[in-house]
């Protein structure tokens, strides 16, 4: 029995960070209809300006999450101007294959500047946790849980009440009617894929402490945004905090399971992606889009 | 005629693409003929690959390019050639005809059982739900030890004498997907395809069966991957679900496709032409940090071309038309 609730503690920790990766994929593709095949190379970036401020000022990872994010958010904010800008109206396949150019320049830039060695984040309580009854918490991975929601409702905050966030729901929903109320739609554009980059850092910050850094640490996180963002529904932030949780429990879940066909012995370990993936199937036949099911924020 | 008008619109030419573009890509493939009679294993090996993801971009291109279902996931039908190749090797069966056709047969009939669930889906939804169906495979394949796991299966050579027969099937099977999809373009099936791309519900209440084309589409597409995979293996002698499940075998043929020319027959073989060979140059001359010149050049083409490079053969007007043209998708 307590392994149950250990699997459903640690899917929902898990669940955190991944609904922080999936935010930023989600908003991008459900308001400028890009496939942001650069995000994962956006997490990186952010997991290795963590590592960076950690070990050259001793600072708490916790605390580089607004530098990650706004280094992220402008280095995103210049890509959208100067180059995805260019074709920003043209199908959806273009900016798909321009996004994942700009992933392979990136994640070799980093291997040139960060060789591609492993490194790590290592605060000084990064081993310590605490228990529950019988559910053991790393207290790394509660701070960063708690880190993911107040981001999560930040974000759905922000998009709701400000100018700007109103503006960006407005471009979602119908671009001609924003233009004609005063929306410029290219800055707006900037805005958004800025801000996506800029999550993408927050959530590479967040990973850096329980994941080690490679340049090519991205790309197991891109996959997974993408399942997530599907699974709670295109470009809403509830959609996205609804998809990680439930990947997260999921995916806890399913290292769990031990199949004996025959001879041959399957480990649940070994087939986690494959047994979230076949969840995710089961949900878009039974909901073809996404648990939260409305296709703009 | 929405199909060829939007074609014409696009600056294509017709369903079939620009026949120039055509002619000069069957050109091309006579050519390649020669490769094996030059004597070198280097070179040989290049070009088959390059004709090997020829292959698959024309199998994405049918799905993804004329019904307009982006598929995230063709990799599993090269993926399961390749296996059944290897099934077939390890039971003593050596003929590359047999590997091909239980390939096609098995990656066609599995699309077919897949695709009646998944095919149900639309735009990103169906592009998940492929990249899952994917992955899941590839998960399996690597925890199931009748198939060697992770370690993988080494496969028996079945022509000793001749390493060139693989090279004449890779082309056999390039030359026949892009014939079939120039046959397929031209017929009833292919104006049904890109009717369902156009407006899926238009087309339905036209009385075309959207369910039954999908399906036909998806299969064909996996019999051309399937057969793609079913030559790799062997002719690679070794395969393990890294090799046959890999990213790049997704990414490419879709990158190819789109930088070559999307929904036209000859823009998948020029894109595979271009990038399978500019990696492989970029590879030889840049031991390291070739990938960032791979990246710098798709992000050039896609900036400069954005239609793919089919439609220069269709360029009227010269500089001020492809300069229009730069900045129609701009926001």
């Amino acid at each position: 029995m307590h392994l149950v609730a250990q699997d459903l503690v640690n899917g929902i920790l898990a669940g955190g960070i991944f609904a922080v990766v999936a935010l930023g994929f989600s908003l991008v593709w459900g308001i400028m209809n890009i496939i942001n095949l650069a995000h994962g190379a956006f997490i990186m970036l952010g997991a290795y300006a963590t590592y960076q401020l950690t070990t050259s000022f001793g600072l708490d990872p916790f605390l580089t999450l607004p530098v990650s994010f706004v280094l992220l958010f402008a280095l995103g904010y210049l890509i959208q101007r100067f180059l995805i800008n260019w074709v920003a109206r043209a199908p959806i396949l273009v900016t798909f294959l321009l996004t994942f150019g700009l992933s392979l320049l990136i994640v070799n830039i980093a291997l040139i500047v960060w060789s591609p060695d492993t490194r790590g984040v290592h605060p000084p309580y990064a081993g310590t946790n605490f228990s529950l009854g019988d559910v053991t918490v790393p207290w790394v991975k509660l701070y960063t849980l708690v880190a993911a929601l107040l981001i999560t409702g930040l974000m759905q905050l922000w998009l709701t009440r400000s100018r700007t966030g109103r503006a960006i729901r407005a471009t979602s929903m119908d671009i001609g009617a924003a233009q004609l109320s005063g929306v410029r739609v290219s800055q707006i554009y900037a805005v958004v894929f800025g801000l996506g980059a800029g999550l993408a850092g927050v959530a590479g910050t967040l990973l850096s402490l329980s994941y080690s850094l490679t340049p090519n640490m991205g790309d197991p996180f891109l996959i997974k945004g993408f399942v997530v963002c599907v699974l709670g529904g295109l470009g809403s932030v509830q959609g996205a905090l609804i998809g990680g949780l439930t990947y997260g429990i999921v995916e806890a879940f399913a290292t769990q399971i031990d199949v004996t066909i025959g001879t041959q012995h399957i480990s649940g370990s070994g087939l986690q992606d494959a047994i979230a993936l076949v969840v995710l199937l089961i949900v878009l036949i039974v909901r073809p889009r996404g648990i939260m099911g409305r296709a703009v924020a | 005629m929405t199909a060829r008008a939007s074609a014409r619109r696009i600056g294509l030419g017709g369903i079939t693409g620009n026949p120039i573009a055509f002619a000069c890509v069957l050109g091309v493939m006579a050519l390649l003929l020669a490769v094996p009679s030059l004597h070198n294993d280097y070179l040989q090996v290049v070009f088959r690959n390059i004709l090997m993801y020829a292959a698959m971009a024309y199998g994405w291109n049918l799905i993804g390019g004329y019904t307009g279902y982006v598929s995230f996931g063709n990799v599993t039908f090269f993926g399961l050639g390749a296996y059944c190749a290897a099934v077939l090797s390890s039971h003593g069966v050596q003929n590359l005809f047999a590997y091909v056709l239980v390939a096609m047969a098995v990656a066609a009939l599995f699309a077919v059982v897949v695709g009646l669930p998944v095919l149900r889906l639309r735009g990103p939804y169906f592009g998940i739900a492929t990249l899952g169906i994917g992955l899941a495979v590839g998960d399996i394949v690597e925890n199931l030890d009748a198939l060697g796991g992770s370690s993988g299966i080494r496969l028996q050579q079945v022509d000793e004498a001749h390493f060139a027969v693989y090279y004449y099937a890779m082309w056999l099977v390039a030359l026949g997907a892009m014939l079939a999809t120039y046959a397929i373009a031209r017929s009833k099936l292919g104006y049904a395809f890109v009717a369902i791309r156009e407006n899926e519900d238009a087309a339905a209440v036209l009385g075309i069966s959207a369910t039954r084309y999908k399906i036909t589409a998806w299969a064909i597409s996996a019999m051309m991957a399937g057969a793609a995979g079913a030559i790799f293996a062997p002719a690679n002698g070794f395969i393990d679900p890294s090799i046959t499940f890999a990213t790049d075998s997704n990414v490419f043929p879709i990158a190819m496709t789109i930088l070559g020319g999307i929904g036209t027959v000859a823009g998948p073989f020029i894109g595979a032409l271009l990038l399978a060979g500019a990696n492989e140059l970029l590879q030889r001359y840049f031991v390291s940090g070739h990938t960032l010149f791979f990246g710098a050049m798709i992000v050039l083409i896609v900036l400069l071309l954005p239609r793919g490079l089919v439609w220069l053969f269709g360029l009227r007007g010269g500089a001020r038309a492809w300069l229009r043209s730069v900045q129609a998708y701009k926001a």
